[in-house]
Protein backbone atom coordinates (compact mmCIF):
# COMPACT_ATOMS: atom_id res chain seq x y z
CA UNK A 1 0.00 0.00 0.00
CA UNK A 2 2.77 2.61 1.07
CA UNK A 3 4.28 1.41 -2.14
CA UNK A 4 1.94 2.11 -3.90
CA UNK A 5 0.78 5.94 -2.84
CA UNK A 6 4.75 6.33 -2.91
CA UNK A 7 4.67 5.99 -6.40
CA UNK A 8 1.65 7.80 -7.00
CA UNK A 9 3.24 10.68 -5.82
CA UNK A 10 6.40 10.03 -7.44
CA UNK A 11 5.23 9.55 -10.88
CA UNK A 12 5.17 12.43 -13.82
CA UNK A 13 2.30 10.84 -15.04
CA UNK A 14 0.24 12.62 -11.51
CA UNK A 15 1.43 15.59 -12.12
CA UNK A 16 -0.05 15.38 -15.55
CA UNK A 17 -3.27 14.93 -14.49
CA UNK A 18 -3.36 16.91 -11.79
CA UNK A 19 -2.34 19.82 -13.94
CA UNK A 20 -4.93 18.41 -16.24
CA UNK A 21 -7.93 17.91 -13.17
CA UNK A 22 -6.69 21.73 -11.85
CA UNK A 23 -7.06 23.43 -15.37
CA UNK A 24 -10.43 21.47 -15.86
CA UNK A 25 -11.47 23.07 -12.47
CA UNK A 26 -10.10 26.65 -13.19
CA UNK A 27 -11.75 26.65 -16.33
CA UNK A 28 -15.41 26.44 -14.77
CA UNK A 29 -14.41 28.54 -12.43
CA UNK A 30 -13.56 30.97 -15.29
CA UNK A 31 -17.24 30.69 -16.61
CA UNK A 32 -18.94 30.95 -13.00
CA UNK A 33 -16.84 33.55 -11.49
CA UNK A 34 -18.66 36.36 -13.75
CA UNK A 35 -21.59 34.97 -14.00
CA UNK A 36 -22.31 35.13 -10.42
CA UNK A 37 -23.00 38.14 -8.54
CA UNK A 38 -20.93 36.85 -4.96
CA UNK A 39 -17.64 37.08 -6.51
CA UNK A 40 -17.57 40.80 -6.30
CA UNK A 41 -16.90 40.34 -2.72
CA UNK A 42 -14.03 38.11 -3.21
CA UNK A 43 -11.33 40.63 -2.31
CA UNK A 44 -13.61 42.17 0.70
CA UNK A 45 -11.87 40.19 3.41
CA UNK A 46 -9.06 36.79 3.33
CA UNK A 47 -10.57 34.30 0.77
CA UNK A 48 -10.80 31.49 3.09
CA UNK A 49 -13.12 33.37 5.13
CA UNK A 50 -15.08 34.57 1.62
CA UNK A 51 -14.91 30.91 0.70
CA UNK A 52 -16.76 29.83 3.97
CA UNK A 53 -19.64 32.21 3.80
CA UNK A 54 -20.19 31.03 0.32
CA UNK A 55 -22.51 28.46 -1.19
CA UNK A 56 -20.37 25.58 -2.12
CA UNK A 57 -22.33 25.07 -5.52
CA UNK A 58 -20.53 28.46 -6.88
CA UNK A 59 -16.99 27.57 -5.03
CA UNK A 60 -17.05 24.10 -5.78
CA UNK A 61 -14.27 24.95 -8.39
CA UNK A 62 -11.79 26.90 -5.62
CA UNK A 63 -12.09 24.05 -3.18
CA UNK A 64 -11.36 21.73 -5.63
CA UNK A 65 -8.15 23.97 -7.20
CA UNK A 66 -7.28 23.95 -3.68
CA UNK A 67 -7.07 20.44 -3.18
CA UNK A 68 -5.76 19.53 -5.91
CA UNK A 69 -2.86 22.35 -5.57
CA UNK A 70 -2.11 20.47 -2.00
CA UNK A 71 -1.61 17.25 -4.10
CA UNK A 72 0.77 19.23 -6.13
CA UNK A 73 2.42 20.30 -3.93
CA UNK A 74 3.52 16.79 -2.52
CA UNK A 75 4.28 15.54 -6.00
CA UNK A 76 6.11 18.53 -6.33
CA UNK A 77 8.66 17.91 -3.72
CA UNK A 78 8.41 14.34 -4.08
CA UNK A 79 9.85 14.90 -7.78
CA UNK A 80 12.16 17.38 -7.14
CA UNK A 81 13.80 15.07 -3.75
CA UNK A 82 13.77 12.24 -6.24
CA UNK A 83 14.78 13.71 -8.91
CA UNK A 84 18.22 15.31 -7.43
CA UNK A 85 18.85 11.54 -5.50
CA UNK A 86 19.09 9.87 -9.49
CA UNK A 87 20.85 12.16 -10.90
CA UNK A 88 23.55 13.65 -8.34
CA UNK A 89 26.13 12.46 -9.81
CA UNK A 90 25.82 13.92 -13.30
CA UNK A 91 28.56 16.81 -14.16
CA UNK A 92 25.79 19.37 -15.04
CA UNK A 93 24.70 20.03 -11.72
CA UNK A 94 23.66 23.31 -12.55
CA UNK A 95 21.11 21.95 -15.34
CA UNK A 96 19.87 19.30 -12.65
CA UNK A 97 19.14 21.82 -9.73
CA UNK A 98 17.52 24.79 -12.13
CA UNK A 99 14.31 23.32 -12.39
CA UNK A 100 13.98 22.32 -8.64
CA UNK A 101 14.89 26.22 -8.19
CA UNK A 102 11.95 26.36 -10.27
CA UNK A 103 10.17 24.51 -8.48
CA UNK A 104 11.26 25.57 -5.21
CA UNK A 105 10.07 29.33 -6.49
CA UNK A 106 6.55 27.81 -7.50
CA UNK A 107 5.95 25.85 -3.79
CA UNK A 108 6.75 29.68 -2.17
CA UNK A 109 4.44 31.49 -4.20
CA UNK A 110 1.64 28.69 -3.29
CA UNK A 111 2.82 29.45 0.14
CA UNK A 112 2.44 33.17 -0.21
CA UNK A 113 -1.22 32.58 -1.39
CA UNK A 114 -2.14 30.01 1.44
CA UNK A 115 -0.69 32.85 3.77
CA UNK A 116 -3.07 35.66 2.11
CA UNK A 117 -5.97 33.84 1.93
CA UNK A 118 -6.06 33.41 5.04
CA UNK A 119 -4.40 36.10 6.87
CA UNK A 120 -4.96 39.02 4.36
CA UNK A 121 -7.20 42.11 4.89
CA UNK A 122 -8.04 44.66 2.50
CA UNK A 123 -10.58 47.40 2.95
CA UNK A 124 -11.53 50.87 0.96
CA UNK A 125 -12.56 54.22 2.46
CA UNK A 126 -13.01 57.21 0.96
CA UNK A 127 -11.37 60.43 2.51
CA UNK A 128 -11.04 64.26 2.56
CA UNK A 129 -7.94 66.70 3.18
CA UNK A 130 -7.76 66.47 6.68
CA UNK A 131 -9.47 63.80 7.16
CA UNK A 132 -8.42 61.28 10.50
CA UNK A 133 -8.62 57.46 9.86
CA UNK A 134 -8.67 54.76 12.79
CA UNK A 135 -6.13 52.23 11.36
CA UNK A 136 -6.36 48.24 11.98
CA UNK A 137 -3.30 48.78 14.24
CA UNK A 138 -2.73 49.51 17.80
CA UNK A 139 -3.52 53.94 18.85
CA UNK A 140 -2.66 55.15 15.03
CA UNK A 141 -4.37 57.02 13.32
CA UNK A 142 -3.64 58.27 9.64
CA UNK A 143 -4.43 62.14 8.75
CA UNK A 144 -5.11 62.86 5.29
CA UNK A 145 -3.04 66.17 5.28
CA UNK A 146 -2.80 66.91 1.42
CA UNK A 147 -4.27 65.73 -1.66
CA UNK A 148 -2.41 67.56 -4.79
CA UNK A 149 -3.44 66.57 -8.63
CA UNK A 150 -1.90 67.46 -11.30
CA UNK A 151 -4.59 67.69 -14.02
CA UNK A 152 -3.79 69.12 -18.12
CA UNK A 153 -5.79 71.00 -20.47
CA UNK A 154 -7.10 68.35 -21.22
CA UNK A 155 -8.54 67.31 -18.64
CA UNK A 156 -6.60 64.23 -17.89
CA UNK A 157 -4.70 63.54 -14.29
CA UNK A 158 -1.14 64.03 -15.01
CA UNK A 159 0.30 62.79 -11.94
CA UNK A 160 -0.86 63.19 -8.13
CA UNK A 161 0.53 62.83 -4.62
CA UNK A 162 -0.93 62.48 -1.39
CA UNK A 163 0.51 63.98 1.82
CA UNK A 164 -0.20 61.53 4.82
CA UNK A 165 0.79 61.48 8.60
CA UNK A 166 0.93 58.65 11.27
CA UNK A 167 -0.84 60.17 14.35
CA UNK A 168 -0.07 57.67 17.32
CA UNK A 169 -1.03 58.08 21.10
CA UNK A 170 2.25 59.68 22.73
CA UNK A 171 1.49 62.36 19.87
CA UNK A 172 4.35 61.09 17.57
CA UNK A 173 3.62 61.92 13.85
CA UNK A 174 5.94 59.92 11.30
CA UNK A 175 4.79 61.69 8.04
CA UNK A 176 4.72 60.15 4.51
CA UNK A 177 3.72 60.88 0.75
CA UNK A 178 1.34 58.45 -1.43
CA UNK A 179 2.34 58.59 -5.43
CA UNK A 180 1.55 56.53 -8.68
CA UNK A 181 3.44 52.94 -7.93
CA UNK A 182 4.79 54.15 -4.14
CA UNK A 183 2.24 53.17 -1.33
CA UNK A 184 3.17 54.05 2.24
CA UNK A 185 4.07 50.91 4.01
CA UNK A 186 3.37 50.07 7.62
CA UNK A 187 4.20 47.22 9.37
CA UNK A 188 2.77 44.80 7.23
CA UNK A 189 0.16 47.30 6.07
CA UNK A 190 0.21 49.10 2.53
CA UNK A 191 -1.61 52.26 2.03
CA UNK A 192 -2.13 53.44 -1.27
CA UNK A 193 -4.63 55.03 -3.32
CA UNK A 194 -7.08 53.61 -5.67
CA UNK A 195 -9.04 56.64 -6.57
CA UNK A 196 -8.89 60.29 -7.10
CA UNK A 197 -11.37 62.62 -7.20
CA UNK A 198 -10.57 66.41 -8.10
CA UNK A 199 -13.95 68.90 -8.13
CA UNK A 200 -16.09 69.56 -6.17
CA UNK A 201 -13.68 68.52 -3.49
CA UNK A 202 -10.66 67.12 -3.82
CA UNK A 203 -11.01 62.98 -2.32
CA UNK A 204 -9.51 60.03 -2.22
CA UNK A 205 -10.36 56.54 -2.25
CA UNK A 206 -7.78 54.93 0.41
CA UNK A 207 -7.18 51.35 0.10
CA UNK A 208 -6.02 49.74 3.49
CA UNK A 209 -4.04 46.33 2.66
CA UNK A 210 -2.39 43.47 4.55
CA UNK A 211 -1.05 40.52 1.85
CA UNK A 212 1.23 38.47 4.78
CA UNK A 213 2.14 36.60 1.74
CA UNK A 214 3.96 39.10 -0.53
CA UNK A 215 7.39 38.68 0.57
CA UNK A 216 7.08 34.86 -0.18
CA UNK A 217 5.49 35.40 -3.47
CA UNK A 218 8.59 38.10 -4.27
CA UNK A 219 11.21 35.43 -2.82
CA UNK A 220 9.05 32.62 -4.59
CA UNK A 221 9.09 34.85 -8.02
CA UNK A 222 13.18 35.09 -7.76
CA UNK A 223 13.91 31.74 -7.74
CA UNK A 224 11.40 30.92 -10.29
CA UNK A 225 12.94 33.89 -12.32
CA UNK A 226 16.77 32.80 -11.46
CA UNK A 227 15.88 28.99 -12.47
CA UNK A 228 14.36 29.75 -15.39
CA UNK A 229 17.12 32.06 -16.72
CA UNK A 230 19.67 29.78 -15.22
CA UNK A 231 18.01 26.66 -17.10
CA UNK A 232 17.54 28.32 -20.79
CA UNK A 233 20.87 29.51 -20.40
CA UNK A 234 22.37 26.09 -20.26
CA UNK A 235 19.94 24.41 -22.09
CA UNK A 236 21.41 26.80 -25.51
CA UNK A 237 25.01 26.32 -24.66
CA UNK A 238 23.89 22.16 -24.85
CA UNK A 239 22.77 22.78 -28.25
CA UNK A 240 24.98 24.81 -29.55
CA UNK B 1 -1.64 54.07 -40.84
CA UNK B 2 -0.59 53.79 -44.24
CA UNK B 3 2.63 52.35 -42.95
CA UNK B 4 0.71 49.96 -40.84
CA UNK B 5 -1.68 49.32 -44.11
CA UNK B 6 1.43 48.29 -46.44
CA UNK B 7 3.06 46.16 -44.01
CA UNK B 8 -0.09 44.47 -44.05
CA UNK B 9 -0.12 44.25 -47.89
CA UNK B 10 3.31 43.09 -48.09
CA UNK B 11 3.10 40.06 -45.69
CA UNK B 12 0.46 38.93 -47.92
CA UNK B 13 2.61 39.09 -50.58
CA UNK B 14 5.12 37.08 -48.55
CA UNK B 15 3.41 34.43 -50.44
CA UNK B 16 4.47 35.33 -53.67
CA UNK B 17 7.93 36.67 -52.58
CA UNK B 18 10.00 36.14 -49.72
CA UNK B 19 11.30 39.83 -49.17
CA UNK B 20 8.28 41.21 -48.82
CA UNK B 21 8.26 39.56 -45.44
CA UNK B 22 11.23 41.45 -44.33
CA UNK B 23 10.10 44.57 -45.78
CA UNK B 24 6.55 43.84 -44.12
CA UNK B 25 8.09 44.27 -40.93
CA UNK B 26 10.51 46.83 -40.78
CA UNK B 27 7.60 48.91 -42.03
CA UNK B 28 5.73 47.56 -39.06
CA UNK B 29 8.66 48.54 -36.77
CA UNK B 30 9.07 51.81 -38.48
CA UNK B 31 5.10 52.85 -37.35
CA UNK B 32 5.13 51.12 -33.83
CA UNK B 33 8.65 53.80 -33.35
CA UNK B 34 6.52 56.68 -35.15
CA UNK B 35 3.69 56.02 -32.41
CA UNK B 36 6.05 55.82 -29.48
CA UNK B 37 7.67 58.85 -30.40
CA UNK B 38 4.20 60.62 -30.83
CA UNK B 39 3.25 59.12 -27.51
CA UNK B 40 6.44 59.70 -26.24
CA UNK B 41 5.76 56.38 -24.42
CA UNK B 42 6.02 52.28 -25.39
CA UNK B 43 3.04 51.70 -27.91
CA UNK B 44 1.53 48.64 -25.91
CA UNK B 45 -2.28 50.19 -24.50
CA UNK B 46 -5.13 48.99 -26.25
CA UNK B 47 -5.98 46.68 -28.84
CA UNK B 48 -4.44 48.32 -31.62
CA UNK B 49 -0.79 49.28 -30.51
CA UNK B 50 -1.14 45.63 -28.69
CA UNK B 51 -1.91 43.86 -31.76
CA UNK B 52 0.62 45.93 -33.96
CA UNK B 53 3.14 44.63 -31.30
CA UNK B 54 2.01 40.95 -31.63
CA UNK B 55 2.10 40.75 -35.47
CA UNK B 56 5.28 42.36 -35.45
CA UNK B 57 6.78 40.42 -32.94
CA UNK B 58 5.47 36.83 -34.44
CA UNK B 59 7.60 38.35 -38.13
CA UNK B 60 10.09 38.80 -36.22
CA UNK B 61 10.96 35.34 -34.11
CA UNK B 62 9.27 33.53 -37.36
CA UNK B 63 12.49 34.76 -38.86
CA UNK B 64 14.95 34.02 -36.10
CA UNK B 65 13.27 30.37 -36.56
CA UNK B 66 13.34 30.12 -39.65
CA UNK B 67 17.39 29.94 -39.72
CA UNK B 68 16.84 26.66 -37.87
CA UNK B 69 15.23 25.32 -40.22
CA UNK B 70 15.95 22.93 -43.66
CA UNK B 71 13.36 24.44 -45.69
CA UNK B 72 11.74 27.66 -44.35
CA UNK B 73 9.28 28.36 -46.81
CA UNK B 74 6.19 27.45 -45.70
CA UNK B 75 6.64 28.38 -41.79
CA UNK B 76 7.18 31.60 -43.03
CA UNK B 77 4.42 31.52 -45.43
CA UNK B 78 2.08 30.95 -41.99
CA UNK B 79 3.78 33.28 -40.00
CA UNK B 80 3.17 35.90 -42.96
CA UNK B 81 -0.60 35.17 -43.10
CA UNK B 82 -0.54 35.13 -38.90
CA UNK B 83 0.72 38.61 -39.19
CA UNK B 84 -1.59 40.23 -41.69
CA UNK B 85 -3.85 38.77 -39.70
CA UNK B 86 -2.72 40.43 -36.54
CA UNK B 87 -2.08 43.90 -38.93
CA UNK B 88 -5.58 43.48 -40.01
CA UNK B 89 -7.16 43.30 -36.43
CA UNK B 90 -4.85 46.20 -35.36
CA UNK B 91 -5.83 48.00 -38.43
CA UNK B 92 -9.65 47.75 -37.91
CA UNK B 93 -9.42 49.11 -33.78
CA UNK B 94 -9.08 52.14 -32.57
CA UNK B 95 -6.07 53.68 -31.51
CA UNK B 96 -5.76 54.70 -27.65
CA UNK B 97 -3.77 57.90 -27.73
CA UNK B 98 -4.93 59.60 -24.34
CA UNK B 99 -1.94 59.95 -22.07
CA UNK B 100 -1.69 57.03 -19.73
CA UNK B 101 -2.71 57.38 -15.98
CA UNK B 102 -0.25 57.85 -13.86
CA UNK B 103 -0.19 54.51 -12.42
CA UNK B 104 0.89 52.88 -15.74
CA UNK B 105 3.93 55.58 -16.08
CA UNK B 106 6.31 52.52 -14.49
CA UNK B 107 9.10 49.83 -16.04
CA UNK B 108 7.21 47.07 -14.21
CA UNK B 109 3.68 48.10 -16.17
CA UNK B 110 6.01 48.13 -19.93
CA UNK B 111 8.50 44.98 -18.57
CA UNK B 112 5.07 43.32 -17.67
CA UNK B 113 3.25 43.81 -21.14
CA UNK B 114 6.40 43.83 -23.68
CA UNK B 115 7.59 39.92 -21.83
CA UNK B 116 3.52 38.83 -22.45
CA UNK B 117 3.41 39.85 -25.96
CA UNK B 118 6.70 38.21 -26.70
CA UNK B 119 5.43 35.42 -24.88
CA UNK B 120 2.34 35.29 -27.09
CA UNK B 121 4.64 35.53 -30.02
CA UNK B 122 6.42 32.92 -29.01
CA UNK B 123 3.26 30.48 -28.17
CA UNK B 124 2.12 31.39 -31.66
CA UNK B 125 5.39 30.57 -33.51
CA UNK B 126 5.26 27.09 -31.33
CA UNK B 127 1.42 26.51 -32.99
CA UNK B 128 2.95 27.22 -36.53
CA UNK B 129 5.71 24.41 -35.74
CA UNK B 130 3.31 22.00 -34.60
CA UNK B 131 0.79 22.64 -37.18
CA UNK B 132 3.73 21.76 -39.80
CA UNK B 133 4.80 18.68 -37.88
CA UNK B 134 1.22 17.26 -38.00
CA UNK B 135 1.40 18.11 -41.65
CA UNK B 136 5.01 16.81 -42.64
CA UNK B 137 5.88 14.22 -39.37
CA UNK B 138 9.40 16.00 -39.20
CA UNK B 139 10.53 15.52 -36.21
CA UNK B 140 12.84 18.48 -36.23
CA UNK B 141 9.41 21.02 -36.21
CA UNK B 142 9.19 18.85 -32.85
CA UNK B 143 12.05 20.16 -31.49
CA UNK B 144 11.84 23.36 -32.50
CA UNK B 145 8.14 23.98 -31.18
CA UNK B 146 9.29 22.97 -27.53
CA UNK B 147 12.15 25.80 -27.56
CA UNK B 148 9.20 28.07 -28.29
CA UNK B 149 7.36 26.90 -26.32
CA UNK B 150 10.06 27.01 -23.35
CA UNK B 151 11.80 30.31 -24.11
CA UNK B 152 7.92 31.34 -24.20
CA UNK B 153 6.95 30.12 -21.17
CA UNK B 154 9.92 31.82 -19.36
CA UNK B 155 8.91 35.15 -21.02
CA UNK B 156 5.32 34.64 -19.67
CA UNK B 157 6.43 33.73 -16.41
CA UNK B 158 8.52 36.49 -15.64
CA UNK B 159 5.87 38.86 -17.06
CA UNK B 160 3.55 37.50 -14.41
CA UNK B 161 5.78 37.80 -11.44
CA UNK B 162 6.66 41.48 -12.70
CA UNK B 163 2.38 42.12 -12.91
CA UNK B 164 2.56 40.77 -9.49
CA UNK B 165 5.08 43.28 -8.41
CA UNK B 166 3.78 46.03 -9.86
CA UNK B 167 0.60 44.81 -9.01
CA UNK B 168 1.34 45.27 -5.32
CA UNK B 169 2.92 48.75 -5.28
CA UNK B 170 -0.45 49.87 -7.35
CA UNK B 171 -2.78 48.49 -5.89
CA UNK B 172 -1.75 46.80 -3.11
CA UNK B 173 -2.46 42.97 -3.83
CA UNK B 174 -0.44 40.68 -5.81
CA UNK B 175 -2.73 38.83 -6.84
CA UNK B 176 -6.51 39.27 -8.04
CA UNK B 177 -9.55 37.44 -8.91
CA UNK B 178 -10.34 38.43 -12.06
CA UNK B 179 -11.20 36.78 -15.16
CA UNK B 180 -8.02 37.58 -16.62
CA UNK B 181 -5.90 36.70 -13.97
CA UNK B 182 -8.23 33.30 -13.68
CA UNK B 183 -7.50 32.79 -17.50
CA UNK B 184 -3.64 34.04 -16.90
CA UNK B 185 -3.41 30.97 -14.76
CA UNK B 186 -5.11 28.62 -17.00
CA UNK B 187 -2.29 29.38 -19.65
CA UNK B 188 0.59 29.16 -17.40
CA UNK B 189 -0.77 26.17 -16.38
CA UNK B 190 -1.53 24.94 -19.61
CA UNK B 191 2.39 25.24 -20.87
CA UNK B 192 3.58 23.71 -17.56
CA UNK B 193 1.55 20.46 -18.47
CA UNK B 194 3.29 20.84 -22.01
CA UNK B 195 6.55 21.14 -20.50
CA UNK B 196 5.72 18.35 -18.15
CA UNK B 197 4.07 16.14 -20.68
CA UNK B 198 7.71 16.76 -22.47
CA UNK B 199 9.20 14.72 -20.33
CA UNK B 200 7.43 10.86 -21.28
CA UNK B 201 9.17 10.60 -24.81
CA UNK B 202 6.32 8.37 -25.68
CA UNK B 203 4.27 11.64 -25.94
CA UNK B 204 6.85 13.45 -28.36
CA UNK B 205 5.68 14.49 -31.50
CA UNK B 206 1.28 14.75 -32.40
CA UNK B 207 0.35 15.15 -28.53
CA UNK B 208 3.17 17.88 -28.18
CA UNK B 209 1.49 19.56 -31.70
CA UNK B 210 -1.82 19.02 -30.37
CA UNK B 211 -1.29 20.54 -26.82
CA UNK B 212 0.65 23.40 -28.56
CA UNK B 213 -1.91 24.45 -31.12
CA UNK B 214 -4.40 24.24 -28.82
CA UNK B 215 -1.96 26.18 -26.17
CA UNK B 216 -2.49 29.13 -28.54
CA UNK B 217 -6.05 28.97 -28.78
CA UNK B 218 -6.09 29.53 -24.90
CA UNK B 219 -3.58 32.48 -25.56
CA UNK B 220 -5.67 34.24 -28.18
CA UNK B 221 -9.00 33.92 -25.70
CA UNK B 222 -7.02 35.00 -23.18
CA UNK B 223 -6.18 37.93 -24.62
CA UNK B 224 -8.47 39.00 -27.21
CA UNK B 225 -11.71 37.12 -25.76
CA UNK B 226 -11.42 38.30 -21.88
CA UNK B 227 -10.24 41.77 -22.45
CA UNK B 228 -13.10 42.70 -24.46
CA UNK B 229 -15.71 40.36 -23.29
CA UNK B 230 -15.42 40.32 -19.14
CA UNK B 231 -14.99 43.04 -16.86
CA UNK B 232 -11.30 43.20 -15.39
CA UNK B 233 -8.18 45.35 -14.94
CA UNK B 234 -7.01 44.41 -18.10
CA UNK B 235 -10.67 45.31 -20.44
CA UNK B 236 -9.80 47.06 -23.44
Amino acid sequence: MLKHIIEFFLSIRTTIWLLLVLIAALFAGAFIMPAKEEFQTIHSMPLFDWLREQSIGITWWLWSAIGILAVITINTIACSIESVIKKRKVTQWLLLISPQVIHIGFLFILLAHLLSSSGGFMGNVVAKEGTLLKMPLDNLVLHIKNINIDIDHYGYVRNWHVDVQYLSGQDKVISDRIKPNKPSLKEGFNINIKDLQAFPQKAVLIQVSREPGAIWALIGGILFLVGTITLIILKTKIEK
Amino acid sequence: MLILMLSFAFYLFTLWKRQFFYAGLILQIIYLGMRGFELERLPLVGPHDTLAFLSAAVAAFSIVFARHLKDSLQFINISAIMSAVFTAFALTSKQHSAPLPPVLKTFWFELHVVLAFLSYALFGIAAILGYLFLKERDNYFDGLQYRAVLIGYSFFSISMIFGGIWAYLAWGTYWLWTPKELWTSILWLFYSLYLHVRLRPSWFGKPMAILSITGFAIVLFTYLGVSLLMKSSHSF
